[in-house]
């Protein structure tokens, strides 16, 4: 059952695609067009639903047609840490997206980093303080300096300018 | 055409120009390299300084930003799996597993060696045929693009590994979904967009590619097993004894191959290198030497195409891929008007800008060989490092094309859906060329619709017959493979 879970996932993804692409309004006019903003995403939608039906039947797995087992699959560790670090991960990133109207990128990029680096298992002081210090400065001076494009610093720090 | 040749040498070879298609490749190939910087972004962010320049100068350094990022794309390709252009994607598939494998070197003297070998081809090419070939991409109206469209698409299925058919059609379909998202150009009707701004554009390529492979690939390497460390010794970039004998033949096919798909507008480089990539995996050998091919055909591909777009650029003034719509914008902006007449206006920028393409090349090697050593060693970072590297860079690459945080947040999302898809086996690389042809494909089959006014289309041109039949020819090739299956 679980080999079948991705191509189950498939369905579900094509089942609510096909709803949405149903639902796209569309005028009188276009209604009657040979090609209207619905017909490709509806093609689309039916064929993936097809294509995730035929991988069902096939038990949604690999090996059921003599090809090698999925290549991250076998490679993933079992243990639940590497899942725990993955989620910090995310979480840490999810946090870079809030952080950049506020801070600006280029704080937002060493604090990223600091945090990304701790949570990939990262121990050496130099590399955790140096690293992130020095690619958050060199991207500002090649972005804002070198190349002059404007970045948003921030509303903190648009507020101290200000 | 050799008065205008030499005037081209002698525009080409003046000190200054010389400088600045130096200048140009290094720009570009620093840029390029940086994952989500392609050449579009590489181009777009040396408009100010080109603005300072002569019009031929300008072009010159812009010709030698564009070859400079293509490279630079396929090092951070090859180094870190994350391609931060199309035409690189290609690269990666055996390009990242062999700099995997300790032979990053290697990998890349093969990417600039192939990429050399394509550009100097598309250069000379476009220096002999360049008015001739213009004539031939004008014979492609919309009807031909649909079914070239529709081709590319077939070969995912046709081209898919043993056994991953139905998979890299699932991802191909995924791909194409994903380029419906956005405002409809025709009707400006919103599709999946939720009620959301920042979606009524669609989602940005960079996007889309930074998530599926640099931060799928990043948290990967999170939930993997430490692999073993590369073992080869990246400060010797050349090539392993051989692999010049064993990639010629690929690089030569592929270099015809990409320069005729460059021509095509809105083809370009990106279809080159797939296709190339696709053509090799057809002449496979299963020898050593196959990723070594693997590798060489899409760079020198995707190189050769660079070449190729300029022809539709120079002498119809259709821009043949998005890099040289912008660089289509530059000329506008020196008031130069390019097409047919260009030629007649303006013949020692025309020739120069040919005759610097060459040029270009040859910098570009001499300048990233001797740096291959040094680049090479970014996969000898520790796991603990590269990771929040390559998160970062990524991340960033997609900010500073937006400069929206609501992409970040986009991007994770897809990022660990692309994740779990490789986590099931599913290819990735059909959902970014599916992706990437989504919105060719409406535009192209709205078009043809709303001229022919009927599907008798794809049975009232030659040339989209002959192409139909390629189509055909290339559905059977799956087929003819589980038939054979089923016989043994």
């Amino acid at each position: 059952m679980i080999r079948r879970l991705p191509a189950l996932a498939l369905v579900a993804f094509a089942g609510i695609y096909l709803w949405l692409a149903l639902a796209i309004p569309l005028d009188p006019w276009s209604a009657n067009e040979a090609i209207n903003a619905r017909t490709l995403p509806f093609v689309y939608g039916v064929a993936l639903l097809i294509v995730a039906a035929a991988l069902l039947f096939h038990g949604g797995d690999a090996a059921s047609d003599g090809e090698q087992a999925p290549s991250g699959a076998d490679r993933t560790a079992g243990d639940w840490q590497r899942w725990l670090k993955l989620a910090a991960q995310c979480a840490i990133i999810a946090a870079f997206g809030f952080a950049i109207p506020i801070v600006g990128p280029w704080l937002a990029l060493a604090a990223l980093l600091l945090a990304s680096l701790w949570a990939a298992g990262e121990r050496r002081l130099p590399v955790l303080l140096l690293l992130p210090v020095a690619t958050a400065v060199a991207a500002w001076l090649l972005i804002a300096v070198l190349l002059d494009v404007y970045v948003d610093p921030g509303s903190l720090f648009s507020k101290a300018l200000r | 055409m050799w008065e205008g040749i030499l005037t081209g040498l002698a525009t080409a070879f003046d000190p200054g120009n010389l400088a600045w298609v130096a200048a140009g490749c290094l720009a570009g190939t620093l840029i390029g390299m940086m994952p989500g910087l392609g050449p579009i972004t590489a181009i777009a962010l040396m408009i100010p300084v080109s603005y300072s320049l002569e019009p031929a100068a300008g072009l010159i350094m812009m010709a030698g930003v564009y070859y400079g990022a293509v490279f630079g794309g396929s090092t951070s390709s090859i180094l870190i799996n994350a391609p931060g252009v199309a035409s690189t994607v290609a690269t990666s598939f055996e390009g990242y597993p062999m700099a995997r494998r300790g032979q990053a070197g290697r990998a890349l003297a093969l990417a600039a060696y192939a990429s050399f070998a394509g550009g100097t081809f598309g250069a000379v090419a476009l220096l002999l045929f360049a008015s001739a070939l213009a004539g031939l991409a004008t014979k492609f109206q919309s009807p031909e693009y649909t079914l070239v469209l529709v081709f590319a698409l077939s070969s995912i299925a046709a081209f898919a590994e043993r056994g991953q058919v139905l998979r890299s059609l699932a991802t191909a379909l995924i791909g194409l979904m994903l380029g419906t998202v956005g405002t409809d150009q025709s009707a400006g009707v919103q599709r999946f967009t939720f009620g959301s701004l920042e979606l009524t554009d669609g989602l940005s390529f960079v996007l889309v590619a930074m998530a599926t492979f640099a931060l799928a690939e990043a948290f990967r390497m999170v939930v993997a097993r430490e692999d073993a460390t590369p073992t080869a010794n990246v400060a010797h970039a050349r090539l392993h004894p051989g692999d010049a004998k064993a990639v010629a033949p690929a690089v030569g096919r592929s270099s015809v191959f990409g320069f005729l798909i460059g021509v095509l507008p809105g083809a370009g480089a990106t279809l080159a290198s797939f296709f190339a990539f696709d053509l090799q995996k057809r002449f496979k050998r299963d020898d050593q030497a196959d990723s070594a091919r693997g590798i060489a055909a899409p760079e020198a591909a995707n190189n050769a195409a660079c070449s190729g777009s300029f022809v539709p650029l120079l002498t119809l003034g259709i821009p043949g891929s998005g890099t040289t719509a912008v660089l289509l914008g530059v000329m506008l902006s020196y008031g130069v008007q390019p097409g047919p007449h260009l030629l007649d206006t303006e013949p020692a920028m025309f020739w120069g800008v040919i005759v610097s393409m060459y040029i270009g090349n040859l910098v570009l090697l001499a300048l990233n060989l001797p740096l291959i050593p040094y680049i090479a060693r970014l996969v000898y970072l520790r796991r603990t490092v590269l990771v929040p590297l390559v998160i970062a860079f990524s991340l960033l690459g997609v900010y500073l094309t937006s400069l929206s945080s609501f992409d970040i947040h986009l991007m994770l999302a897809f990022a660990l859906a692309g994740f779990a898809l490789r986590l099931s086996g599913f290819p990735l690389a059909p959902l970014l060329l599916g992706f990437i042809l989504s919105g060719m494909l409406e535009e192209n089959l709205r078009r043809t619709l709303l001229l022919v006014d009927s599907w008798a289309f794809l049975l009232d041109r030659p040339l989209s017959m002959a192409l139909l039949a390629l189509c055909v020819l290339i559905w059977l090739t799956p087929l003819r493979r589980w038939y054979k299956a089923r016989q043994r």
